[in-house]
């Protein structure tokens, strides 16, 4: 096989969720009616924006060898407490801060700080303690939604304060600004990832822990990091949820995780650690909210989404298998 | 022998109620090359992983350059100077050859006060390293793993000539090498030793033992049976030191 051949082979298998991507795009614009509109695919990006945002964190810590269940309750719990604080109606308890914007940055520390804190206490127990990262965050899945349930009440907050809403409603270039906030971290943590001695580290720490421990690296506080990463991008997520649904529902985001496990495999991430690279997982992403507006425009019943994504994600997995035979066969 | 680079003193090493090392005495000069010999369980990874900081002693104490020393992890045994070849590799097969080459110390240029890896200028230095080396991998670029043992062996091995430092471990070097190969890295370790480094090599093969080490120290359990200056033994006599058989000729040497 020539230099050229092998290198463009290897591209396509590099990148091949973006294909798939395009391939889904091109064949749902030729047979689904009025799917090929522009107003259809900034939809598809806005949809996906809590998604995808939830989605990077749970990518950098299976990255680096480990496992975040916790990140959908965690999105709850954060959105939930901005909107006990700035929703008006419900439980809400409408505090209001002058100057407006000022809520702004407030009600987004404090959703990032709720998911750092619960981040902090997953990555503490996982590397200090030493146990399994999947019962741990099974754990924190379960007590954090419980801790929801508490705080509201199981009733929900609305209303929320319109300078914080003023995210979802002001667009820029057709697409709302909580969809730019989404893209923005997908470019600013594939950046982390691909071109920082962090992002390489945990790349690095998820294909043989031993070794980066050996070479010196401070494997400890790195995942800890990592872990406290995703959960203040969950935090994030919830925060966006918060104003995409103008308010908190006890139950909101229920289904989210496997949604966002579902966009990192297809995204050629590997729950083994170590491979995996943040454009690929939003490729997923996108590729999982494509099929649902495909899904949504032939007016299927929306029951049909679940079936499909199952499949999807076993696909995936497949095809991860076949990439690596032909990795071999190039090698 | 010159002037001490390390100088162990009643290391030991206990397991529980188990004694994997019961008292280890012995000293590595600047430039020299000790041969680290012993039967299986005789304690030598235990050693190399308690003065490379993957272990800690249960007592006695450590001298490195004349100064008490004590690793309580790689990265402080690394900054102190002492470089870490391991018996199972220390690679991570799922990042390219520069990746690994500079794991943990990559070279970055500060974009806005970040950190960024300088990937160019990586490369350049891992291409010279195994050029110097007479080492051939395909590309630079390949994730390791699909490298072959060999190749994946001789990357530790440049690693550790490149990155040099004071004292270098080697746990096994030439486990998944071919002869030739073998021949290239037992010159390397000469190599380094005359840049006046120290080099601890364990090993199985007496003849690589006396190919390439100024002193040869046998380990048995988990006290040193010997340690002769290699002109003066022979590879039975090494070989009755290990097995245990007779320990005529063994004092320390002066």
């Amino acid at each position: 096989m020539n230099p050229r051949t092998r290198k463009a082979l290897e591209f396509v298998l590099d990148n091949l969720v973006w294909f798939m991507l395009l391939f889904v795009l091109v064949v749902f614009s030729i047979f689904v009616p009025n799917y090929f509109q522009l107003g259809i695919f900034a939809n598809i990006i806005e949809a996906s924006s809590v998604l995808g945002v939830m989605s990077i964190g749970l990518a950098l810590v299976i990255i680096a060898g480990h496992m975040d269940l916790s990140v959908e309750s965690v999105a709850a719990l954060s959105a939930m407490a901005v909107g006990i604080l700035f929703c008006s109606s419900g439980i809400g308890m409408g505090v209001q801060l002058h100057p407006e914007w000022l809520m702004v940055p407030v009600s987004l520390l404090l959703a990032l700080a709720v998911g750092g804190l619960i981040g902090a206490f997953n990555g503490y127990l996982v590397v200090k303690v030493k146990m399994s990262a999947f019962i741990i965050t099974l754990a924190s899945y379960i007590w954090v939604r419980g801790l929801v349930l508490v705080v509201s009440g199981g009733r929900s907050a609305q209303d929320l304060a319109p300078a914080i809403r003023w995210f979802g409603i002001q667009r820029l270039v057709g697409l709302p600004l909580t969809a730019w906030i989404a893209v923005g971290c997908f470019v600013v943590f594939s950046l982390i990832m691909a071109k920082t001695p962090f992002g390489r580290h945990l790349v690095m720490i998820g294909g043989n822990e031993t070794a980066t421990f050996r070479a010196g690296i401070r494997v400890n506080r790195n995942l800890i990091i990592a872990f406290v990463l995703a959960g203040a991008i969950a935090g994030l997520a919830g925060w966006l949820l918060a104003i995409r649904t103008s308010g908190a529902t006890a139950n909101l985001g229920v289904g989210l995780l496997f949604n966002a496990f579902a966009a990192v495999v297809i995204g050629g991430v590997s729950l083994k650690g170590g491979v995996g690279t943040l454009p690929g997982v939003y490729a997923g992403v996108l590729l999982l909210s494509a099929i649902n507006t495909a899904i949504n425009l032939m007016g299927l019943p929306a029951n049909f989404t679940q079936v499909i994504h199952g499949l999807l994600v076993l696909a995936a997995v497949l095809l991860d298998a076949f990439k690596q035979t032909i990795r071999q066969r190039l090698a | 022998m010159s002037e001490p680079l390390l100088v162990l003193d009643n290391v030991t090493k206990n397991y529980g109620a188990i004694e994997a090392l019961k008292g280890i005495s012995f000293s590595i000069g600047k430039g020299e090359v000790v041969a680290l010999l012993g039967d299986n369980g005789a304690g030598k990874s235990t050693l190399v992983k308690i003065i490379s900081g993957g272990l800690e002693p249960t007592s006695g104490r450590m001298l490195f350059e004349g100064k008490e020393f004590l690793a309580k992890s790689p990265a402080e045994a690394k900054a102190a100077g002492i470089e870490t070849v391991y018996q199972d590799l220390s690679l991570c097969t799922n990042v390219d050859v520069v990746a690994n080459f500079f794991m943990g110390r990559e070279i970055t240029r500060k974009f806005l006060g970040i950190p960024v890896l300088d990937e160019r200028a990586m490369e350049a230095v891992v291409g010279k390293a195994l050029a110097n080396a007479g080492t051939r991998i395909p590309s630079l670029r390949a994730n390791v793993e699909h490298l072959s043992g060999g190749q994946r062996q001789a990357i530790e091995l440049n690693r550790f000539v490149h990155w040099g430092g004071k004292l270098v471990l080697l746990d096994e070097p030439f486990a998944a090498l071919g002869v030739e190969q073998t021949r290239r890295g037992l010159d390397m370790i000469r190599q380094v030793a005359n840049q006046g480094i120290g080099v601890v090599i364990i090993t199985h093969i007496m003849q690589q033992a006396f190919q390439v080490a100024d002193r040869i120290v046998v380990i048995r359990q988990g006290v040193v049976a010997g340690d002769v200056a290699r002109n003066k033994t022979s590879p039975d006599a090494v070989i009755n030191m290990i097995t245990g058989e007779t320990l005529a000729g063994a004092g320390p040497t002066g």
